[in-house]
Parts: structure tokens; C-alpha cells; sequence
């Protein structure tokens, strides 16, 4: 057993935790980075390799030996979600994401309030546990757009400090200056997106994307293999923490990771402070590392678990949940889909970077008007492969024939035959609701290959206004479909309630220690010294990918940590 | 890199050989899958010579193939289950990475002779295209009783899955034989690199070769 001593340990290498060692790191901070994966680099992506990377989720949680359970309620039995869709390895998701990185827009801040200005409380679904955010769009500027130059994003403008720009996304908050690269290279399915959009008077746009569309920084760029969501960049274009931040990181000369490494325990004192971590090694070995600063940064799930297996008796309903909120609120996003074949050209859709290609905003948000409509939010709506990944097994896998042709049979072949070139999927991506009763607790019967209770979550999107919104969404897709030119347009069909991509919740961020349970900067308010940061703390989620926005955070905590907390730790707020 | 081990792939072509249906893909290439009408041809015997699979035994091997090709048959000029070596990936990966899914398909393969043995009085690859299509449909809906653990439609929806990764995937798999899956739908496969000349195109590509990894 090891024990090792640090200024700071942050749990979880990804797009959280690589900013917060960098930035730590550079202001002189002594910082451990556990990573539960390995650290890969760009040579081990030279495969592009659909069965590796998409079929079998090679860069995911093993979902049999880390398992992850759900349930559609609590009077269900909770069972092992068969894919986890997030990351393991050092850069986290940020490895294998489709790189899509959207602003949220001023109102997803503040969402009840907004709500309530313009429809009325009664709007707001009673069971829903919708809040505002304590910070605003203004306070998270200037870390969106550290975090889009220090990155690298590639998009266009549509709101340049209030003027609003044709070709730009013209809902997006106003932004200081234009992305650092411009929009990358759109492919067929973006150029039928376009027109069909354009002919219905909506907004396209080229969807902003953490790659790059030219050399930037030292990195090259993307040679449009399409291998890219589930995929790790095989010539580095994708901007992963991997690429970007850990070496950085590597350069203070002050950061150490430690991979291979699962923290089991965030260990605390009676004076109702953290003292540091406890983790398991590689080889099985129990270790501790002693730190004057703890930061939770993994996927959401095990903020949660870390916390509720980390009770004592001074913190008896686990560390940092005073306020009994750790593991409420959970959301995810849902992708309602239709599918689109074209007979008089081919769209080749495998070609590009794979995720949310092309986009339009006009109803996502409060973009749209919802008087009469039996529904609050919108979705981001976008043209992509079938599974956000575009080689033929992702097709044969998640593309439903149209009615009329089964799954199987000379009928089905000469469908994929035919069509595997001429096809296109559009998504929304709905902005689903927070509800208290969506949780994530300690699965009493599952454990994982650490002997750890297993996360479970008891989860179900089939709500009224979720399913409202839906099937707006699904009728608007259908008609965007027809306009781009296609034969025929049919329905995916909907899950089964199962939570979606992006989770966020479980340890809320408010400006009451009452009602959350971390402040603006993820700090906790019962334990300044332990911070979670992530989207764990949303308190609502867009119709928007988190990633961005998660970077913005971590960029606002360093800020805070570095310039505030390091000379006179105590509470931020 | 299309052919990887000629040896254990002529093994699993003498498994197929004289299997029912599959004996019309194999010894009729050319005629329209739908119109093959002398699929009840017996099955040959193997000479003890004939080497085993990394997992599946010949009969096995015979029987999934033959499943293999009725959810992707083959045609002329269209590839199919067969044509790509399909029972090859799945041997391989239950040998392999699927390891843990050789008693899933030793209870479903057995599962799958029970039924068919009592709803036709013969083993599945005996069964001609039309009676193989109604075991299918069957598995799919559920509605095969002899079937506990795996499901009927656990099964089939596994077959199937692992038909197409046998297909689609790169024949460093030892599935898409020279390409036949990604020949089929028109996938140029690994491409390194897309030109804007590429991307703004409306027609097929055809720029460069496929290429696997």
C-alpha cells in the first residue's frame, strides 16, 4: 500500500480533468491525475476499424466488467445497460466523441425563469424539478472562448457581439470574435440539408466542431476518413484533451498520471474536510494519496457513486450531500430519428467527420414560439449517419428498413445494396426536462470487477411533455427530409426509456447549499476543499452537446482555483 | 490483405459443401438464390481428415453458414453471407473476443436441431430455402417453444448481428472476403483521406481502390 502526497488529485483524465492539470500544473501546483484507462496515442488510432471501434466500443466502459444498471422506475428490477457510451481511457470521452462543440445559448442559464417570463408557471411540468443555473451566459464567455482557441474549434460566427451573421448558427449568444478555424468541408448530407433547410425557411449551418479544419497549433488537419465518432483521430485533427491539454500538462513539469487506477474512497476528516483518495492499482494494490485539494472529474456516474461510497459518520448520506440532492436529477439526451433514401444521386455520407454534420437551431431552446404547443425546450436538429458513425456495420445495425422490406433476406440485402450510399438519418436531439425522481444511487445486487457497487439509474424520458416534444420534432424531421429531395422518409422506432448519449446531473450546481450541492465553480458547499466538476453539476441540459460547455466550467474553475482558492482556500461564493 | 488463412478456409468450405441450401450457393454461383430449387440435396459425410474449426465443430459450422446465408444470401453479382466467409468471422470470434458466447451458441444451435427436427422431421441445413425462411421467421417472433436459454429471437437477433459484422467488418477478421460486403453496398472501406473533390461529388466513388486496414 502506497501513500503518496500532492498539492492537488484529480479523479478522472477527460475533458474535465486534463484542463484542471494543465492549468493547475502551469500555476505551480503539485498535481496526481487518476485515469481508471490506459493513455493511448494518436499512433494506436491508425486502424480505422468499424468492428473494434464501433461494434465492440473498444475505447468505452466494458459494460460487462464495469457495469453500469437501469431501471425505468423503482418498481422495476434494474438490469446491465448492454453499451456505455462514454469514455475510459486518458482524454475521456473526448477521445471517441463526434467533437461537436456548441455555446449554450443565454436562456438554457436560466431556463425556469425564462420559462416562467414567457408562458407562465403553469407551463413548467409540476413533477419537474426545473432551476436556473447560478451563473449566466455573460459569466462563461471568455471561458468558451479560451476553451474554442485553446482547443481548436472549427465553425462560423452567426452572432458577432450582437450582429447577427447569414451562414452562422443566428440563435447562438453572442460571441467576442469568430472561431479560431473556419467551418470544416461539408459533405453531401450537409449540401441536401442546406438547400432542403433553406426552402423551408430555417437557418442552416456548417455545425461547430472541435476539429480542425486547417493546421492549427502544431496539429494537422482532418483528411475527412469519416472514422470519427467512436473513432480516435488517426492523424490527431480531432481536438481530444489527449492532443491537446495532457501535454500540456506534461510540460509544467508538475503533473503525474497515474492509469490503470480505479478511486474507490474520497477519504475525510472530522474537522469536515478531504484529506485525499484512495484508489485501487493496476495490479489490485490498495493505495492513498494524501492532497490538499480534491477533484472529482469521471463520467457522472461516479461522482455519485464516489460520493455515497465515501459516507462516514460525520457525512452518514455520503460526502458533500447535506442537502440529500447527490444523484437527483439525472438527464439525457433523446434522438428521435428519421431515415431519408435518395434515388436520383448518391450522398455517400461515410465521407467526413461522422457526428451531427450539418445543423439548424430554429428549434431548439425557446427558439421557436410554444404557445399552444403542449411542451416547454426544443432540440438541436442535425443530418447524420445512422449512428452518428457511417461505416456499413453501424447501417446494417441501427439503420430500421422501411416499411415493407424486413431485417433480413434477399429484399433486405438489395436495400443496403442500394441505398448504404444514398442515405441520410436526421436527428433531433431533445432538451429533456430534470425530475427529481431521475436518479443515480449504489446498485444493491450488481458490482463491477473492482467489487463496487455498480451505478444504477432509474430513469425514463416517456414523460408527457418529453413525448410531446417528440413527436413535434419527428414531424418536422420528416418534412426537412422531403425537402432535401428524398424517395422515401420513414421512422427509427423510439427505445424503450433507457437514458440516451450525455448524461448530466447527480450533483447539481445552485446558489443555495439547501437545494445543491456544489456552487458555481463545483465546489462543494459542505467541503471547500472538494470540488466535483463536469456535467454532473448542469442543472438543466440544452439541446445542445455538453462538452463545450463542460470545458467553459473547468476552464472557470481553474480560474477560480488558480487566482482565488490557491491564496485563501475556503468558499468561492 | 484478403486472404488470410487459405487453410482453414477450405476446411470451412467443405463444411458448407452439400449442406442444403447452401449446396445451391456453392455448386450453382450463378443461378438467382430465389430460384434454387434443388436445395435438398443430401449432406456429405466429412472424412475424419477434414480439420476442426477454432471453435465449431463441421456440423455446427455447416448449420450456422447455412443460417448465415438465408439472412444474406448470395446472388449473382450481389455477395453474400457465404461469398464473404461469414461462418469464418463467427468461428474465429467465438474463439476469440466472443468467447464468452460459445455456450450461447452451443445451447442454440441445439435448440434450434430440436425445433427443427420436430417441426420438419430433419436438421436445419437439410430444410430447403423456403422451410429454412419459416425457422427464421420463427426465431424472429418468438414463436419457436423449444427455445429457453438463449430466446428464440435472442438468437436469431445474435446470428444476425454477428451475419453482418461477418460481412461488413475488415477481413482481418476473417469475415468480407476480398471485400464481397464492402463490394456489395458500395463501401470504399479504410480510406485514409477524402479530397473536397471527393466530398462534393453526388456520384459513386470511385477515386481509389477499396482498402482494408
Amino acid at each position: 500500500m502506497a501513500i503518496e502526497k500532492t498539492d492537488v488529485v484529480i479523479v478522472g483524465m477527460g475533458a474535465v480533468g486534463g484542463i484542471l492539470a494543465a492549468e493547475l500544473g502551469k500555476a505551480g501546483m503539485k498535481v496526481i491525475g487518476l485515469e481508471r484507462g490506459p493513455r493511448l496515442t494518436t499512433a494506436d488510432f491508425s486502424g480505422q476499424d468499424e468492428l473494434r471501434y464501433f461494434q465492440r466500443q473498444d475505447l468505452r466502459p466494458n459494460a460487462k466488467r464495469q457495469p453500469v444498471t437501469w431501471r425505468p422506475n423503482a418498481n422495476m428490477p434494474a438490469k446491465p445497460l448492454p453499451i456505455l457510451n462514454y469514455g475510459n481511457q486518458a482524454g475521456g470521452g473526448t477521445v471517441h466523441y463526434g467533437a461537436v462543440s456548441w455555446r449554450f445559448h443565454e436562456d438554457d442559464f436560466r431556463v425556469r425563469s425564462h420559462t416562467i417570463e414567457r408562458y407562465g408557471v403553469p407551463a413548467i411540468p409540476k413533477d419537474s424539478s426545473l432551476a436556473d443555473w447560478p451563473l449566466t451566459y455573460a459569466d462563461l464567455e471568455t471561458f468558451y472562448d479560451r476553451a474554442e482557441y485553446e482547443l481548436g474549434v472549427s465553425g462560423k460566427a452567426g452572432n458577432l457581439q450582437g450582429r447577427k451573421i447569414e451562414g452562422g448558427n443566428m440563435f447562438e449568444a453572442p460571441r467576442r470574435r469568430e472561431y479560431p478555424l473556419p467551418p470544416l468541408v461539408a459533405d453531401q448530407s450537409g449540401v441536401i440539408f442546406e438547400e432542403g433547410a433553406r426552402t423551408l425557411g430555417y437557418h442552416p449551418f456548417s455545425t461547430p466542431r472541435a476539429i480542425l479544419s486547417q493546421s492549427y497549433g502544431g496539429r494537422a488537419s482532418c483528411t475527412y476518413c469519416g472514422f470519427c465518432q467512436a473513432f480516435g483521430c488517426h492523424v490527431g485533427a480531432k481536438s481530444s484533451i489527449l492532443v491537446t491539454k495532457l501535454p500540456e500538462a506534461d510540460a509544467t513539469g508538475n503533473f503525474k498520471l497515474l492509469t490503470g487506477t480505479m478511486c474507490f474512497r474520497v477519504n475525510s476528516d472530522n474537522s469536515g474536510r478531504v484529506t485525499g483518495v484512495s484508489y485501487y492499482g493496476p495490479d489490485g494494490s490498495s493505495n492513498t494519496i494524501e492532497a490538499e485539494l480534491v477533484i472529482l472529474a469521471p463520467f457522472i456516474y461516479d461522482n455519485t457513486r464516489l460520493l455515497l461510497l465515501s459516507k462516514t459518520r460525520k457525512f452518514p448520506n455520503g460526502l458533500a450531500n447535506s442537502s440529500g440532492q447527490v444523484g437527483k436529477h439525472l438527464m439525457a439526451h433523446i434522438t428521435p430519428r428519421v431515415f431519408a433514401t435518395f434515388d436520383d444521386r448518391f450522398v455517400n455520407i461515410y465521407m467526413g467527420p461522422s457526428a451531427q454534420k450539418h445543423s439548424l437551431d430554429d428549434f431548439n431552446a425557446d427558439n421557436f414560439d410554444h404557445s399552444g404547443l403542449n411542451f416547454i425546450r426544443g432540440a438541436q436538429i442535425s443530418v447524420s449517419p445512422a449512428d452518428l458513425e457511417a461505416g456499413p456495420i453501424g447501417a446494417a445495425m441501427s439503420i430500421n428498413p422501411p416499411p415493407g422490406i424486413p431485417r433480413w433476406g434477399a429484399a433486405y440485402r438489395d436495400f443496403l445494396a442500394k441505398y448504404f450510399t444514398r442515405y441520410a438519418a436526421v436527428v433531433a436531439q431533445t432538451e429533456n426536462l430534470p425530475y427529481t425522481d431521475q436518479t443515480i444511487d449504489l446498485d444493491p445486487n450488481v458490482r463491477d470487477q473492482w467489487g463496487l457497487p455498480a451505478p444504477r439509474l432509474t430513469y425514463d424520458w416517456r414523460r408527457p411533455n418529453e413525448l410531446a416534444r417528440i413527436e413535434f420534432m419527428l414531424v418536422k424531421l420528416e418534412e426537412l427530409a422531403k425537402a432535401m429531395g428524398a424517395t422515401r422518409v420513414w421512422r427509427a422506432p423510439m427505445g424503450a426509456g433507457a437514458p440516451g448519449a450525455h448524461h448530466e446531473g447527480g450533483t447539481r450546481m445552485g446558489d443555495n447549499p439547501k437545494t445543491s450541492v456544489v456552487n458555481r465553480y463545483g465546489q462543494s458547499w459542505d467541503i471547500p476543499n472538494l470540488f466535483i466538476i463536469g456535467s454532473s453539476t448542469f442543472p438543466t441540459m440544452s439541446g445542445f452537446n455538453p462538452t463545450l460547455t463542460i470545458q467553459a466550467l473547468a476552464y472557470m474553475s481553474a480560474d477560480a482555483i488558480v487566482n482565488r482558492y490557491k491564496k485563501s482556500p475556503g468558499r468561492l461564493v | 490483405m484478403t486472404e488470410h488463412n487459405p487453410g482453414r478456409r477450405t476446411f470451412l468450405v467443405r463444411a458448407l459443401i452439400g449442406t442444403g441450401a447452401m449446396a445451391g450457393a456453392e455448386l450453382a454461383p450463378a443461378q438467382n438464390n430465389e430460384t434454387r430449387k434443388e436445395t435438398n440435396a443430401p449432406a456429405q459425410l466429412h472424412s475424419e481428415t477434414e480439420r476442426h474449426g477454432a471453435f465449431f465443430n463441421l456440423s455446427d459450422a455447416a448449420t450456422v453458414a447455412a443460417f448465415a446465408e438465408r439472412l444474406m444470401p448470395g446472388a449473382p453479382g450481389k455477395a453474400g453471407a457465404h461469398d464473404a466467409g461469414v461462418v469464418n468471422y463467427i468461428d474465429l470470434a467465438l474463439s476469440g473476443a466472443y468467447a464468452d458466447l460459445q455456450d450461447f451458441y452451443r445451447r442454440g444451435l441445439a435448440q434450434l436441431d430440436a425445433y427443427c427436427r420436430k417441426t420438419y422431421n430433419d436438421t436445419f441445413v437439410r430444410l430447403d430455402a423456403a422451410r429454412q425462411d419459416a425457422v427464421i421467421t420463427a426465431l424472429e417472433q418468438g414463436q419457436a417453444a423449444e427455445f429457453t436459454w438463449p430466446t428464440a429471437q435472442e438468437f436469431f437477433n445474435t446470428i444476425r448481428t454477428h451475419t453482418m459484422e461477418g460481412m461488413f467488418a475488415d477481413p482481418i477478421y476473417g469475415g468480407n472476403k476480398d471485400f464481397a460486403g464492402w463490394r456489395l453496398v458500395g463501401f470504399p472501406g479504410a480510406q485514409p483521406i477524402f479530397t473536397r473533390t471527393d466530398m462534393e461529388s453526388r456520384q459513386a466513388f470511385k477515386r481509389a481502390p477499396i482498402t482494408g486496414l
